[in-house]
C-alpha cells in the first residue's frame, strides 16, 4: 500500500471511531520505518477532520471526546521519539489554560487541551482551583500570549476578574489573548470580566485562538 | 391563588394569578446568612435555619428546592451514582461550595455484572470495595439520619405554607451510568461495548426507579426530580439518546404518572435536539427545568400547550448583573416564556453561591409584580 493511502487509512479510522484500528495502524507504520512526524501530521489532519465535522454538526461532543482520548494515546506512542525532531517553530501558538481558583472541574478543559495540542498548540496546563497570580506567572515564564481559563461554577468568576486585573497592572493585558469558556461562562459574564472571547464550543476554542495568532503575526 | 394552586396551574397548563417562582437554593442560603459553607454542613440545624432564614428574607416564594443541603435518600439504596462529595470544611475550604469528585466507580469489565446484578444487589457487593473500604452499614445509617432529617423538616415547612419541591431524585439513566464510570470512560463504552451498556441498563432500571418511589413514600412530596444533563444532544447523537436515555426515561414517567406523581426534568446542558420527543409525553402532567445552555424560547416553540417550561435566569446574571439586568431578563421570560401560563420562573440550575441577594430578590418580586407586557 502506498504511503499516502496508508495515511488516509489512519484517518479513516480516526474518524469512524475506532480506537484500536488507529493503534495498531500507528504501531505498524513506527515498526515499518515511516517517519514519527509523518504520522503525527496524518493523526492531526484525521483531528483537524474531526472538529470540521463537529463544527458543522456531523459530529457531536461525544466524537470529539472520543478522538481526543485516541489522539492523546497516539501521542503517548510517538511523543518519546518526537521529542528531538520537533521544532518549536511547528507551534501555532502558546497558550497557559487552567481552572481558576474556586473550582476543581477539569473535563471541558482537558477536552479543549487535547484538541489545542492536535492543532499544533503548545499547551501549559496549569490543572484546576489555580490562583489568579499562578497563571501570571505561568504566561510570564512561558511567554505565552493566550490565556485560556475553563469553569463550570461561578466562584471563578472572581479568580477570572482577578486574572484580567493582574495583566492589566503587569501591563500585559494587550498583548494576551483571554478566552473564557465552560458552562456557566456567557457572552455577558466575558464583558464582566474583561475577556476577549468565550464559547462553550471546543472547536470554536481552538478557532478563536489560530485567528487571534493569524492577526498577531 | 394558594401557593400550592399557582404551581399545580402551572404543571397544568393553565394560567395562574401570576407565574410561581423559585430559586434553586442551596449553598446561596448559608451564604446570604453569613455563616460558611462549612458550619451549615457540619450542622444540619444551622443549615435549616440558613434556608427558612433566606426564604423569609427573599420573601417567600412558592416552591423550595430543598429544606436543607442534603438530598433525601433511603438506606442502602442509590437514587444515583454514589459519587463521593467534597464537603467544605472537611476535603474543601470552609466556605468553599461542595462539589463532586468525578472518579471511576466501576469499571468496564463490572457491566456484566450489572446486567446480571441489576444495580441495587450490584453496589451491595461492589460499594465497600468501590468506596476505599467505607462499610456498607456506615451509609445505611447516614441515609436513614438523612431522610429523617429531611421529613422532620419538611413537615416544619409545611406548617408554615412553605411547600418543598420534591419527594425524591433520581440519575436517568445516562446520568448514573456516565457519573459512575466519568464522562470520558462511558462515552469510550458507548462506542466500544455499547451492547454491554445497554444490558446493565436494561437490568438497573427499574432498581432506580422503585428507589425513587421508596423515597417518596417515606417524604410524602409528590414530585420525583429527574437529573439530566449527560444525555443530551450537546453530547451525543440523538440515535444515542434513543437507545441509552429516552425508553428508560419513558419507562420513569410511566412509572411516576401512574403513582400520581409529578416527573420533573432538570435538565442541564444544551436538550434544544431532544425537546422534540417530550411532545411525546402526556400533556401538562411534566415539567421541563432548563438551566439556561438550552434556548428556552425555543423550548416555548416546541413545548409550549404540552409541559410546562421552567427556568431559566442564568447563573452569571445573578452573580455579575444588576437587579436591572435581572429584571429585564425575567420580564422578557414572563412575556415570552409564560404567554398563556405553563411556565415556572427559576434559577438556570442552581442559584450560585455567590449571586448578589438584590439579585435573587429582584426576580422574586419580578414574578410577584409583573403579570406580562400584555
Amino acid at each position: 500500500m502506498r504511503e499516502v493511502d496508508k495515511m488516509e487509512e489512519l484517518k479513516r479510522a480516526f474518524l469512524d471511531m475506532k480506537r484500536q484500528e488507529v493503534l495498531d495502524l500507528v504501531k505498524k507504520e513506527i515498526e515499518s520505518g515511516t517517519e514519527l512526524l509523518d504520522i503525527l501530521k496524518a493523526c492531526r489532519g484525521a483531528m483537524e477532520e474531526v472538529g470540521k465535522r463537529f463544527e458543522t454538526g456531523e459530529f457531536f461532543l461525544s466524537e470529539l471526546i472520543y478522538s481526543a482520548e485516541v489522539f492523546k494515546a497516539v501521542s503517548a506512542i510517538l511523543e518519546p521519539g518526537l521529542v528531538s525532531t520537533r521544532e518549536d517553530e511547528d507551534s501555532k501558538g502558546v497558550v497557559v489554560f487552567g481552572t481558576p481558583k474556586g473550582d476543581i472541574h477539569d473535563l471541558g478543559k482537558n477536552i479543549v487541551i487535547t484538541m489545542m495540542r492536535s492543532q499544533g498548540f503548545t499547551v501549559h496546563d496549569l490543572g484546576v482551583d489555580v490562583p489568579p497570580e499562578v497563571f501570571i506567572k505561568e504566561l510570564e515564564r512561558t511567554e505565552a500570549s493566550i490565556l485560556a481559563l475553563s469553569a463550570l461554577i461561578t466562584p471563578a468568576f472572581v479568580s477570572m476578574k482577578e486574572a484580567v486585573s493582574l495583566l492589566e497592572e503587569k501591563g500585559m493585558r494587550d498583548n494576551t489573548f483571554v478566552i473564557i469558556g465552560g458552562g456557566v461562562t456567557t457572552d455577558f459574564a466575558r464583558k464582566e470580566i474583561g475577556a476577549d472571547a468565550q464559547t462553550l464550543d471546543p472547536t470554536e476554542a481552538v478557532r478563536l485562538c489560530k485567528e487571534y495568532g493569524e492577526r498577531r503575526s | 391563588m394558594s401557593r400550592q394552586e399557582r404551581f399545580d396551574a402551572a404543571v397544568a397548563l393553565e394560567r395562574p394569578d401570576r407565574v410561581p417562582v423559585m430559586p434553586l437554593m442551596t449553598a446561596f442560603a448559608p451564604r446570604s446568612q453569613e455563616i460558611t459553607q462549612g458550619e451549615a454542613w457540619r450542622d444540619p440545624e444551622k443549615g435549616f435555619k440558613a434556608m427558612l432564614d433566606t426564604f423569609n428574607d427573599l420573601g417567600g416564594f412558592d416552591r423550595l428546592y430543598k429544606p436543607n443541603l442534603f438530598w433525601p435518600m433511603i438506606g442502602g439504596r442509590f437514587c444515583s451514582s454514589p459519587v463521593r462529595v467534597l464537603i467544605p470544611g472537611r476535603q474543601l475550604p470552609e466556605d468553599a461550595l461542595n462539589q463532586i469528585d468525578e472518579k471511576e466507580l466501576f469499571s468496564r469489565d463490572d457491566y456484566d455484572k450489572l446486567a446480571a446484578l441489576g444495580w441495587n444487589a450490584f453496589w451491595d457487593e461492589h460499594y465497600e470495595k468501590m468506596s476505599g473500604g467505607r462499610p456498607l452499614e456506615r451509609v445505611i445509617s447516614a441515609q436513614n439520619r438523612l431522610l429523617d432529617e429531611y421529613i422532620r423538616e419538611t413537615e416544619i415547612y409545611h406548617s408554615q405554607d412553605i411547600h418543598p419541591l420534591f419527594g425524591a431524585y433520581v440519575d436517568s439513566s445516562i446520568m448514573a451510568f456516565s457519573m459512575a464510570r466519568t464522562l470520558t470512560q462511558f462515552t469510550m463504552d458507548l462506542y466500544e461495548v455499547p451492547d454491554k451498556v445497554k444490558a446493565a441498563m436494561d437490568a438497573s432500571c427499574d432498581d432506580l426507579i422503585q428507589n425513587a418511589l421508596d423515597v417518596v413514600s417515606k417524604t410524602k412530596i409528590p414530585l420525583v426530580f429527574i437529573v439530566l444533563e449527560r444525555g443530551s444532544g450537546f453530547y451525543y447523537r440523538p440515535d444515542i439518546f434513543e437507545q441509552f436515555e429516552w425508553p428508560y426515561l419513558q419507562r420513569y414517567v410511566d412509572a411516576f404518572l401512574s403513582e400520581g406523581l409529578t416527573p420533573w426534568f432538570h435538565f442541564d446542558t444544551d436538550w434544544s435536539l431532544n425537546l422534540p420527543y417530550l411532545t411525546q409525553l402526556p400533556k401538562g402532567k411534566c415539567v421541563c427545568d432548563l438551566d439556561g445552555m438550552t434556548d428556552i424560547f425555543k423550548a416555548k416553540e416546541v413545548l409550549g400547550g404540552h409541559m410546562c417550561i421552567s427556568g431559566d435566569v442564568p447563573a452569571s446574571l445573578l452573580t455579575l448583573g444588576t437587579p436591572e439586568d435581572v429584571r429585564e431578563y425575567c420580564q422578557r421570560l414572563i412575556d415570552e416564556v409564560g404567554r398563556d401560563g405553563g411556565f415556572f420562573l427559576t434559577t438556570g440550575c442552581e442559584c450560585p453561591i455567590d449571586a448578589k441577594f438584590e439579585n435573587v430578590k429582584m426576580m422574586i418580586d419580578v414574578a410577584k409584580t409583573y403579570n406580562g407586557s400584555k
